[in-house]
């Protein structure tokens, strides 16, 4: 496709070889730097050669392991534990139980307000179990074998309580899961904004939807939990090697349920296969590991979960209820007012819940232009595995409930879906966008996005195709979809949920420097998982300092010792690209002016007349016409090895230069629920064409588009990469991945031949485009992205909707496969409705 | 999971030597399907040790069961809880005797499963239709016991 249509840059399928040369391959052609090619990931050569360094390859001397023994009922008293049969067995050094850990632990601190920050939180049930799967003692053992054998033998003896499954049902407090709670109740506020009743009173059109619900899944990472944790009682510190993925906000909770100082603690990552934000709940594992290291005398103890235990038992994605929603439409088809009743699932802890209860709010229109809406939002506890961050946390679920709302609107009103989504989008001539609750949308052109999808995936044609085999009685819909994919959070955003909590801002830091041989090393504190930090980072340095990539070492992976964190170092939240890279980018000016200044004095001539660029001798500085130069080496060796008589004007030199970077962030206003809480908004169109099998009614997809714009594409391989990840993801968990329960609270899909994820097997070929409408909120125009706003989990229930709608069948779950689809066109021939859908028209 | 069984059957003893085969767990227990061994903690107390198999999941399972309701000669009631490293299930087994015209027992069985744990997300599908089947393979192992004497263990009747 031609780039006809202003500054926004854009690519078919199928134009990005696969095979490129690590450097110098232009991409897009518009970029003199290293920043926008897509060169090939330095982390790609030892990953797929089975060299990366994950913790489960760690073998450490003395390395000892842990096996938990968990609950199989999700709710019910603990009367009794009884290890000493595991005790006795050969191979074991020691056991934990709940009673114990309470002993020697505080709980976690609770991010939640009154009543729900009365929970007591321990790594491990105490006298009660609240979801299936749940920890009630651990064996420790000099083998993983031993251990497990071990475990088998410890005896609980339980009372089985009425267990909480259903969000609605939790609302009642029939039967309460914390009693120091009192209620299952974790947080309510309602957000309201603009003219509600008056958009109603002046309405053209009013849809109401009884009843939406979206479903758990799970992130499902290669690479589950892990984590070896040492109590050394030698130094008296504590060492974890860990992936976690938000390890600043996880020592933060571990110190002060071990009653240590954070500074006592080293935490360190390596390689990590996949989190998507998951990993940032294995904290309480980790308190387990320090705790048994010491009773055992400071031998490092290794936790590795098994696949079951981690589909059963780490975290999953937040579960919501969408209850009595009415629209507000003007005889356009234009949405004038939404409002509606949320209840969020987050499982048995709220632990770094409820952060979700606001979270989604960064996105509190989506892509829409609509002011007056009013959300009643609810969080419950049941008796399911907690939730954590999950790809698209909190925003996805939203987005998919606006997404849903739009779609259904447009068949009610008999408008086309991509008429209907043009009429609401916010213009591209509106950004930057203030959003009814004071967010403000950076930059983006919805409109684009949609031609540009229809264009790749043929829809003229498509929907010929679909005409002709309706006649056949075939079952084919087309569905959009469109999200936002919100970077960089203010983390004052958790005020409005407790106006106590101790965050607000954003921050990331980053160190660059040029080492004794006149190496350029970067330190970063984040905690990639896959998202290719080191090669990101290596661009930007490289584009600095006029260097090749290949000649930048970056030091990615948390280890609290290098220095280069804040309180808000993870890898979370489609950050990266902008806090991490920023910190990464003042880094390396700090050290460009140095290395400037340093090679005035050196060559003895103003800055002004210097430029970087590569010689002979590797990386230099130069005296702008001549052949007068000093390399980088020779500049290191004035200041770290031969600096006597150094000018005192150059004594602040080091050229080792950390940055830290600071999101400008204001504490939004609690009261109002106002304030920008978000830096960047990258967006994703979809487009999907899906059957419903004859016979089957398996869903089917049959052609797919998707587009993506994240600003300035720093990588575009890599941005590609992060879609086809993010695609899979939603595909999966619209027709495949249901963390699903029964009435009792067990959990249905705790293997992989149960919960089926999606494979390579099951992905269609995905025809990909994007454009850039660079951020004016960060200083390379890039915006963070890789959450891809689940934006094929709207797409498919927009297209299954179109399929079924002349059947009148309303697509309200997120999850729907052959079975439920089979059940609600069953439902319709039987004469019942299918959905909860009714319209007003006012005339 | 939760399933529920029940059903009927007449033997020729009368319903005091029903009740008394019943409650006896010595007599009672080895009629369960895959028995190894009883081991009595009172009168009305004891624990079953039972090879379990469903699929690739084998092991043994301790059941402890309770003599829950004991009124002779017209009714009793067991109540067990048994674990395996997969799962765990609790059960209620009834039995209401009445004599018939024939000066026999028409006994009138009831029963409640509840199966927790990853062995239903594993083993889901099957465990209704095994639980199904052991349970008729103990009545007929009862029926017979009653009517012959011979006590054999269920599977073998």
């Amino acid at each position: 496709m031609a780039n006809d249509k202003g500054p926004a840059t854009q690519r078919m399928p199928d134009t990005l070889p696969h095979q490129e040369p690590a450097v110098e391959k232009p991409h897009g052609a518009k970029k003199d730097g290293w920043v926008g090619r897509p060169i090939v990931r330095k982390e790609e050569a030892r990953l797929v050669r089975g060299c990366g360094k994950f913790i489960d390859d760690f073998k450490l001397p003395g390395m000892v392991h842990l096996r938990l023994v968990r609950s199989p009922y999700a709710h019910a008293r603990i009367k009794s534990v009884d290890v000493s049969a595991a005790d006795k067995h050969p191979g074991v050094l020691c056991t934990l139980t709940g009673a114990e850990v309470a002993k020697l632990t505080t709980p976690y601190i609770e991010i939640g307000p009154e009543p729900s920050n009365r929970i007591q939180d321990f790594s491990m049930a105490v006298d009660r179990v609240r979801y299936q799967g749940e920890p009630v003692a651990a064996v420790v053992a000099l083998s993983r074998g031993a251990a497990e054998d071990a475990a088998e033998l410890v005896q609980v003896d339980y009372e089985i309580l009425e267990p909480v499954v259903d969000p609605e049902f939790a609302l009642s407090n029939k039967s309460v899961l914390h009693d120091a709670m009192g209620t299952n109740q974790v947080w309510n506020g309602v957000f309201e904004y603009g003219e509600v009743k008056k958009a109603f009173d002046e309405a053209a059109h009013i849809v109401h939807i009884d009843r939406m619900h979206f479903h758990r899944f799970s992130s499902t990472p290669l690479e589950a939990n892990a984590v070896i944790g040492q109590w050394d009682q030698k130094d008296g510190r504590i060492y974890f090697w860990t992936n976690n993925s938000f390890p600043t906000i996880g020592i933060q909770l571990i110190a002060p349920a071990l009653g240590t100082h954070m500074d006592n603690i080293r935490c360190q990552t390596f390689d990590i296969g996949g989190s998507f934000g998951i990993k940032i709940t294995n904290y309480p594992q980790m308190t387990l590991c320090a705790l048994a290291s010491r009773k055992i005398g400071g031998k490092p103890v290794k936790w590795a979960e098994t696949r079951t235990e981690h589909m059963q038992a780490s975290a999953h994605g937040n579960e919501r209820t969408f209850l009595d929603t009415r629209v507000a439409l003007d005889k356009n088809g234009v949405i004038t007012a939404i409002e509606s009743r949320h209840i969020d699932d987050c499982g048995a802890y709220p632990r770094y819940e409820p952060l979700g209860c606001v979270i989604w709010s960064q996105v509190f229109p989506g892509v829409y232009r609509f002011k007056n809406a009013r959300i009643d939002f609810t969080q419950v506890v049941t008796n399911k595995c907690p939730v954590g961050p999950n790809r698209g946390y909190s925003r996805m679920q939203h987005l998919w409930f606006l997404e849903r709302v739009v779609d259904i609107c447009a068949h009610e009103l008999g408008i086309a879906p991509d008429e209907m989504r043009l009429r609401n989008y916010i213009r591209p001539e509106e950004f930057p966008y203030l959003t009814p609750n004071g967010c403000v949308y950076d930059s983006g052109n919805y409109p684009r996005m949609l031609e540009m999808a229809k264009q790749l995936i043929g829809w003229d044609e498509w929907k010929k195709k679909q005409a002709e085999a309706r006649k056949q009685g075939r079952r084919i819909g087309i569905g959009i979809g469109t999200t936002l994919d919100s970077g960089t959070n203010n983390f004052g955003q958790s005020r409005i949920v407790n106006p106590n909590a101790p965050f607000s801002g954003n921050s990331q830091a980053a160190n660059v420097k040029l080492d004794i041989y006149g190496e350029i090393v970067v330190s970063v504190g984040s905690v990639p998982q896959g998202q290719g930090h080191e090669t990101v980072a290596s661009q930007v340095v490289a584009d600095v300092l006029s260097v090749n990539p290949d000649m930048v070492t970056v030091r990615a992976g948390f280890d609290t010792e290098r220095n280069v964190h804040t309180g808000h170092t993870g890898t979370y939240a489609s950050q990266f690209a902008v806090s991490g890279l920023s910190a990464v980018h003042g880094a390396a000016q700090k050290l460009k002016s140095e290395i400037l200044r340093l090679a005035a004095y050196a060559l003895q001539t103003p800055v002004e007349q210097l430029e970087l660029g590569l010689g002979k001798m590797g990386a230099e500085v130069r005296v702008k016409g001549s052949d007068k130069s000093i390399n980088y080496w020779a500049l290191s060796n004035i200041i770290n090895v031969n600096n006597a008589g150094l000018p005192d004007e150059l004594q602040d030199v080091t050229l080792n230069c950390r940055y830290t970077w600071r999101a400008p962030f204001k504490i939004p206003d609690i009261e109002r629920k106002y304030g920008n809480l978000t830096l960047t908004y990258s967006s994703q169109l979809h487009i999907a064409v899906v059957e419903v099998e004859q016979g089957t009614f398996n869903p089917k997809v049959l052609d797919y588009a998707c587009v993506d714009d994240c600003g300035t594409v720093i990588n575009p391989r890599i941005v590609e990469g992060q879609v086809h990840g993010c695609t899979a993801h939603g595909i999966g968990a619209a027709l495949m991945e249901n963390c699903s329960y029964d009435e009792a609270g067990n959990m249905l899909a705790s293997t992989f031949s149960d919960y089926t994820p999606i494979t390579i097997v099951n992905m269609p070929k995905l025809k990909y485009g994007f454009i850039e409408t660079p951020s004016p909120h960060s200083y390379s125009g890039a915006k963070g992205m890789g959450e891809g706003g689940a934006a094929p989990i709207h797409t498919i229930s927009a297209a299954l909707q179109d399929a079924l709608y002349q059947e009148r069948v309303y697509v309200t779950e997120s999850f729907n496969n052959g079975d439920s689809i089979f059940r609600g066109l069953e439902q319709r021939k039987a004469g019942k409705p299918v959905g909860g859908v009714r319209v007003e028209h006012r005339g | 999971m939760a399933f529920s069984f029940g059903g009927d059957f007449a033997v020729q003893p009368s319903p005091q030597t029903v009740y008394a085969f019943l409650t006896d767990p010595q007599k009672f227990a080895p009629l369960l399907p895959d028995f190894q061994s009883v081991s009595m903690q009172d009168p009305t107390h004891f624990t079953v040790k039972l090879n379990v198999g469903i699929s690739h999941i084998r092991g043994v399972a301790d059941v402890k069961m309770e003599l829950s309701q004991a009124e002779p000669p017209s009714r009793a009631q067991y109540k067990g809880q048994g674990s395996i490293a997969a799962g765990t299930v609790s059960m209620t087994a009834g039995f209401d005797l009445a004599p018939d015209a024939n000066g026999g027992t028409r006994v009138t069985w009831r029963g409640e499963a509840q199966i927790f744990g990853r062995i239903i997300s594993m083993a889901g599908g099957l465990l209704e239709p095994l639980a199904k089947k052991n349970i008729q393979k103990l009545i007929d192992a009862l029926q017979t016991a009653l009517n012959t004497g011979v006590h054999a263990q269920a599977g073998e009747a």
